[in-house]
């Protein structure tokens, strides 16, 4: 029984002490990165720019994939289809909405369980070539920003409710609503860049600033 | 002082036993075409920071120092595994949408503005993913920039 205890102790001891080795290695290996990474980034951030710069004009590929990234949104009013099929969709969206303009964490959530289920409910069968190319991209996007809203505290609710908005805006876009709805805009959402959102009604309703600043925002188009 | 070897004992013989329990481990020889990497134009100081401090959870392959050998460190590590490459893969990059590529940019730069990634439990023993402040500055000045490129 001695035996085993003494094993025991060393044991322990030789893990510690490897465990501290490792930690002090690290740590100097830092500091030196540290210092060599600052010299290398000077370095870097020059050459990168330039290449960065050609890399613009000579690719005209790349341009014509930003038209359909979140950045740009669609023009809205380019679909005047009285499309009922989204309604749920929508429905689902305005829910997440209206649970963030008065600050409400759980029912936001279950707007995004909502808004899940609403997706996979859709009939896309009738969807065709590019338009199912680009339903598709807009339903991986907002499942995932969905699923997000259902787990996250509010602030990761919001930011992923600013991308979901891009998304549920082009969703419109493309595939058209018999909605009635509002393309609102907050200048203060997205630490300043500003993000839009969709409402159901026409008085201004922030969901990014919630109650400390609920009528922030203007509308920006109307849809029917 | 009985208790106490018994206890010591069992700890001994759970420790030494769980090291004999199978881990699946994240490991691949090649770099796929449509990684981040090969992909975008990325300067050297941030493909290292990146490899070190994203590409263990965030990709198909994993830097296995012998304490990530050690359970139950392994097995902790394991599960990040699987929901950090649900949640991105470096390594799949290209195959992500512009529409995907561009919001997973976005989550990037929010998670390392709020010093939610790389996560807490993994710099504790992974000091070298650890991002100081000037670090965090430069990388997220590099990713802001290449979202607005997109």
């Amino acid at each position: 029984m001695k035996n085993l205890k003494v094993t025991t102790v060393i044991l322990v001891m030789s893990f510690i002490g490897l465990t501290a080795i490792s930690c002090k290695d690290a740590k100097k290996e830092n500091t030196n990165e540290e210092g060599s990474q600052m010299e290398a980034s000077h370095d870097n951030s020059d050459g990168h720019h330039d290449k960065e710069a050609m890399h613009d004009n000579s690719d005209g590929h790349h341009d014509e994939d930003s038209d359909s990234s979140t950045d740009h949104t669609r023009d809205i009013e380019a679909n005047t289809q009285k499309n009922t099929a989204t309604t749920p969709i929508i429905d689902a969206y305005i829910q997440i909405k209206n649970a963030l303009t008065t600050d409400n964490k759980n029912e936001a959530a279950k707007g995004g369980t909502a808004l899940v289920a609403a997706f996979s409910k859709f009939d896309m069968s009738n969807l065709t070539g590019e338009t199912h190319k680009e339903y598709m991209e807009i339903l991986e996007s907002a499942k995932e920003h969905a699923e997000h809203i259902v787990k996250s505290p509010i602030d990761h609710q919001r930011e992923h409710f600013e991308v979901l908005s891009t998304d549920i805006n082009d969703l419109v876009a493309l595939l058209g609503t018999e909605k009635t709805l509002y393309q609102d805009s907050c200048p203060m959402a997205n630490n300043g860049k500003g993000a839009i959102w969709l409402s159901e009604v026409e008085e201004i309703k922030n969901p990014y600033m919630g109650i400390k600043m609920p009528t922030c925002g203007t509308i920006q188009k109307q849809i029917n | 002082m009985k208790v106490v070897k018994k206890i010591a004992l069992v700890l001994l013989v759970a420790f030494v036993g769980i090291q004999f329990i199978p881990t699946e481990r994240n490991q691949s020889d090649s770099v796929p075409s449509t990684d981040f990497m090969l992909v975008n134009n990325v300067p050297e100081n941030i493909q290292k920071k990146l490899q070190v401090s994203c590409y263990d959870c965030h990709s198909n392959n994993t830097q296995y120092p012998w304490y990530n050998k050690v359970q139950p460190v392994a097995w902790f590590l394991e599960d990040h595994i699987k929901e950090g490459k649900a949640e991105l893969n470096f390594n799949e990059w290209d195959s992500y949408s512009s529409r995907r590529k561009n919001s997973k940019l976005k989550s990037i730069i929010s998670q390392i503005e709020d010093d939610e990634m790389p996560l807490k439990s993994y710099t504790l023993i992974h000091r070298d993913a650890r991002l100081s402040d000037n670090e965090k500055k430069i990388v997220l000045d590099w990713v802001s920039k290449l979202k607005d490129s997109l």
